[in-house]
């Protein structure tokens, strides 16, 4: 089965053709089992043979974040692990649709001797927001650039406080442009100041991996010893120093629900989209949601009017479970491994308005506003409270809130969702945290 | 000088590499000089902020004096400063923030760009809205000085550049200054100004604000209303929601109070749904509080730029 990896690094290699498109440079084509229809015969087809990781770069303007960038593409390129991407192709950073918003960012993929990555390099603080909310390449691990000749700058420090912020735990640092300066012990510094600043930040500083090197070298096959010799071994570094994404295959089953119905002869089957996890014939389960929860086991398993033993992440099925009636479960229940997820009532989350050109409203909301939340296979009547000193959002803003559903239903943190109102989205976001419900938190819902 | 510097650095250390034993002094006070020379260096970096390589050269050049070695930093920054914007001329600036002050009877706010969003969090440029925002307040004040009644003023980019900033600078030399510091394209796009009457009031609303540390409000919204009347207590609650109004609606007339509304596309302020209150319009909201908004302005970041590209 390649399609092993989990969904979301089909939707991150799927946003990977794109820009390659626009370049007019079919080097790869994403098309997981899911989506065989797209027609994609001229391209070459992408091979799942080495584990699929996000990476970014981050650092202040001018300090070669893109000649990084190009400098690892050459430097891979010559081993056959790239295509060569010059500056300019990778600084236009075309915009992406994603969900309907527009994100600029450039997406450059490459492979070492042990990984499959792809690399993002957004311009803006609102563009790695947008991206972190909808997923479209969440960052395992980041490359911090900084320049030898002027140390940590202004900018380095906004970077760092947004990769804490969209959750990034693993950076290494490249110090770039080190053949311009001739004094080792400026190096020195620098590295002593990046270290503290990491530190500062949350970041274990001591430890963090630094590479001393010069992209500009690397690009014109200049001095191998700061050239080639350190990207390839930062590269390195980035293989061993990022862990990889637990994959969706690892993680207890769920399948959200899409439709119940019962089978003359054989009982109630449910069918979905299995989320993530495995499940096989006899395992025991739990069916959660609108405020009901049962205990079940699963009797069968059938794809395709065909009966199989073991069903994986990405599969649509069908399952048989013993001993519940069709009226018992109804859409935007989950069927789940016993004890992994629990419904809740109320979250924080990071949410991203849409503007009115992305098919957003033109208008803000402000505290109390009830939008219709949409996650997995459910929908739920939700009120909003916007953090204090915030008093309303407008479109293309985005924000944290606190979301207090009608009912409890299955949240989890992580979990992506779409707020609606009337027939129109308003945001997209992502749980960010579980808050316990209170009684102060009932309210008239209309 | 750097070659000597380092000819002479050079040396003392090969004295000590070979006459370890007979020439401790030496060793000696080569490894103090070395040590001052980077404490000092990182000294200079923290006070001053300024690249490793323009500090390290500033100490070179004045023998590890700090206070020449500062004042020689920031003279270099200005002129860095004005190369790095002529060079940057003309990359797209469409992000940055609305600055907004009112003092006394008199109010004003400005509009600064720059290309990313990253800088417009940054500390140095929200001392350069600040700065701006009180050139231009200063320019009014002198301006009317014997005036009295309603003014409003407006001032474009180029006209502003041209005032003075607190220390006689002019604004365009501080644009440049910061430009040089953080690297991106910037400009003073506009500002606008006015003055009221003592029994008039000016409210204010900033929205999408940065913690800034200034007294000067910042973010990527802001609004201004002239208004009269209303109790005498709730004035300043009252000018903030309707400045939130006119920023969350974006009105782009006055209209009148008995103007009927034209739904969900009215444009004119009076006659809007009042969003602090859906059951009433702007118009029934100032009745109820006894009140009459005058006039208002409305920024939003990056829509003086946007539009001029399409």
């Amino acid at each position: 089965m390649a399609s092993l990896v989990g969904l979301r690094a089909c939707f991150s290699a799927l946003q990977l053709s794109q820009p390659s498109l626009l370049h007019g440079s079919l080097r790869l084509s994403a098309v997981p089992l899911s989506r065989r229809t797209f027609a994609a015969e001229a391209k070459k087809t992408y091979s799942r043979d080495k584990p699929h990781v996000n990476i970014g770069t981050i650092g202040h303007v001018d300090h070669g974040k893109t000649t990084l960038t190009a400098a690892i593409t050459k430097v891979l390129a010559d081993a056959g692990g790239a295509s060569y991407k010059k500056y300019e192709d990778i600084d236009n950073a075309p915009e992406e649709k994603a969900r309907g918003i527009t994100i600029n960012a450039s997406h450059v993929e490459y492979t070492t001797a042990n990984r499959h990555y792809a690399h993002t390099d957004c311009p803006g603080h609102a563009d790695y927001v947008k991206n972190m909310i909808t997923g479209t390449a969440q960052m395992d691990g980041c490359i911090l650039v900084v320049a030898a000749t002027d140390g940590q700058m202004p900018q380095t420090r906004e970077h760092l406080l947004l990769a804490r912020q969209i959750g990034v735990e693993h950076v290494v640092v490249f110090i770039n442009k080190a053949d311009a300066v001739e004094d080792k012990e400026m190096l020195e510094l620098v590295e002593i100041e990046i270290r503290e600043l990491l530190t500062e930040f949350g970041y274990d500083g001591d430890n963090t991996p630094v590479v001393i090197g010069s992209a500009l070298c690397a690009l014109e096959n200049k001095d191998p010893e700061l050239g080639v010799n350190a990207v390839m071994k930062l590269l390195e570094i980035v293989d061993s120093y990022v862990p990889l994404p637990k994959r969706e295959l690892d993680k207890p089953f769920l399948l959200p629900i899409e439709g119940v119905y019962s089978i003359p002869g054989r009982g109630t089957v449910v069918t979905g989209t299995m989320e993530r996890g495995i499940i096989k014939k006899g395992d025991e389960t739990e069916f959660m949601g609108h405020n009901r929860s049962f205990k079940s086991v699963i009797t069968g398993i059938e794809m395709f009017h065909k009966s199989l033993a073991r069903a994986e992440a990405g599969d649509n099925l069908g399952a048989l479970v013993r001993g519940l009636k069709r009226e018992d479960i109804r859409r935007g229940m989950v069927m789940c491994k016993p004890g992994s997820i629990m419904p809740h009532q109320k979250v924080q989350a990071q949410v991203y308005v849409l503007s009115k050109e992305e098919g957003g409203r033109h208008k803000p909301f402000v505290n109390n506003f009830m939008p219709v939340m949409f996650s997995l296979t459910w929908d739920m009547t939700s009120r909003i409270t916007l953090p204090e000193g915030k008093e309303m959002v407008m479109p293309g803003e985005d924000t944290s809130l606190t979301l207090t559903l009608r009912q409890p239903m299955v949240l989890e943190k992580g979990q992506r969702f779409t707020l609606r109102d009337g027939n129109r989205t308003i945001g997209t976001g992502l749980v960010t945290d579980i808050l316990t419900y209170t009684d102060d938190d009932q309210c008239n819902w209309g | 000088m750097m070659s000597l510097t380092f000819l002479f650095r050079t040396a003392a250390r090969d004295v000590t590499k070979v006459s370890l034993c007979q020439h401790v002094q030496s060793l000696h006070s080569s490894c103090q000089l070395l040590a001052v020379d980077k404490a000092l260096l990182m000294k200079l970096r923290k006070n001053t902020g300024y690249t490793f390589i323009n500090c390290k050269k500033a100490l070179e050049k004045f023998d590890n004096d700090t206070t020449q070695a500062e004042t020689w930093l920031h003279e270099q920054a200005q002129k860095e400063g004005w190369s790095k914007a002529n060079k940057l001329e003309g990359r797209k600036a469409k992000e940055g923030l609305i600055g907004l002050f009112i003092r006394d009877k008199a109010a004003v706010m400005v509009e600064v760009n720059c290309e990313t969003d990253f800088v417009a969090r940054n500390e140095k440029f929200q001392q350069l809205v600040k700065d701006v925002a009180f050139a231009a307040l200063a320019h009014h004040q002198n301006k009317t000085k014997s005036q009295t009644g309603y003014i409003k003023s407006v001032l474009p980019g180029e006209e502003l550049s041209k005032l003075s900033a607190n220390e006689g600078a002019s604004l365009a030399d501080q644009v440049a200054l910061t430009i040089g510091r953080l690297g991106e394209n910037m400009s003073v796009k506009r500002a606008v100004t006015v003055g009221v009457p003592a029994e008039w009031h000016i409210g204010s609303y900033v929205h999408g604000g940065v913690s800034s540390q200034t007294e000067v409000a910042m973010g990527r919204y802001g609004a201004l209303i002239v208004f009269q009347g209303g109790k005498e207590a709730e004035r300043e609650t009252l000018g903030r929601k309707l400045g939130q109004h006119i920023v969350g609606e974006a009105p782009v007339s006055l209209g009148n109070m008995d103007d009927l509304s034209c739904g969900e596309s009215e444009t004119r302020l009076l006659p809007q749904t009042f969003q602090g209150d859906p059951s009433r319009t702007v118009a029934q909201f100032l009745r109820g509080q006894q009140a009459r908004v005058l006039d208002f302005v409305r920024f939003q970041c990056g829509e003086a730029a946007s539009e001029k590209t399409e």
